[in-house]
């Protein structure tokens, strides 16, 4: 089981790298927004996979949970600030 | 304005649903700031997440009308108020500042429950100071230092500069 949960949080690592990608040369800024959020669950998942390979899923769920929510009002925010420039131009 | 704000019918009824939960969550991690990750601080950022994220779906005048600045002013001098008293009343029953355990003879408990208890109200105390304190930051970029709470004089004020 440990090796499954390290290949899994390597891969999860790699796929980190494509999302960066989006976010940094992504066309246009919904790209990027999307990207962004993307990469947040990616990081919560690989936050879960080091929980597990530590045997301290509880204590990591907690973070974890803290993440998807700042990671969800952090994407609703730039949503917003989008929605805002737009009206101004 | 309006008409904008009674479009996201989604983020509105998702923010609704999630505030409770998010609140319920912050005095979890306030509690059990003693044996999983968080406490005071950690707990105060969510509570204070809760209120950006109604901020965000229903608009800052909506916001306003529920939380004054000056409710926000008085919680985080409470906040502290709560720390400090705990550690002075700590230093009255003869030990040192916030030296919990000579909390135990007032609440009538033994000393290693009056450490757990007192270092409990410390982080209630903390936890309140921290979600003011964001929150009041959060308006203040929100509204980018405009504040309409004031009374009607200031605003002419600045009108007239």
């Amino acid at each position: 089981m440990t090796l499954f949960f390290q290949i899994l949080g390597m891969c999860l690592f790699l796929l980190v790298f494509l999302v960066l990608y989006r976010v940094v040369f992504g066309p246009g800024i919904f790209n990027r927004a999307a990207a962004v959020s993307a990469l947040g669950n990616k990081t919560l998942i690989i936050l879960l996979v080091i929980g597990f390979l530590y045997h301290r899923v509880e204590m990591f769920v907690d973070i974890s949970i803290v993440y998807a929510l700042l990671n969800f009002i952090g994407t609703l925010a730039v949503a917003k600030y989008l929605e805002m420039e737009q009206r101004k131009l | 304005m309006m008409t904008a704000l009674k479009k996201d019918i989604i983020v509105r009824t998702i923010a609704r649903l999630f505030v409770p939960f998010i609140q319920i969550y912050a005095l979890y991690v306030i509690m059990h700031g003693h044996h999983s990750p968080g406490g005071g601080f950690q707990g105060g950022v969510i509570l204070a997440a809760c209120m950006a994220l109604l901020m965000i779906s229903h608009g800052v005048e909506e916001t306003r009308k529920r939380i004054s600045e000056k409710t926000m002013a008085l919680f985080s001098s409470g906040g502290v108020f709560i720390y400090v008293g705990i550690g002075v009343l700590c230093l009255m029953m003869g030990g040192y500042f916030l030296d919990y355990h000579m909390l135990g003879s007032l609440l009538n408990v033994p000393p290693a429950e009056a450490r757990s208890l007192g270092i409990l109200g410390v982080e209630i105390g903390v936890a309140i100071a921290v979600m003011a304190v964001m929150y009041s930051i959060f308006y203040t970029i929100a509204t980018a230092g405009n504040d309409m709470s004031g009374d009607e004089h200031n605003i002419h004020d600045d009108d007239g500069a």
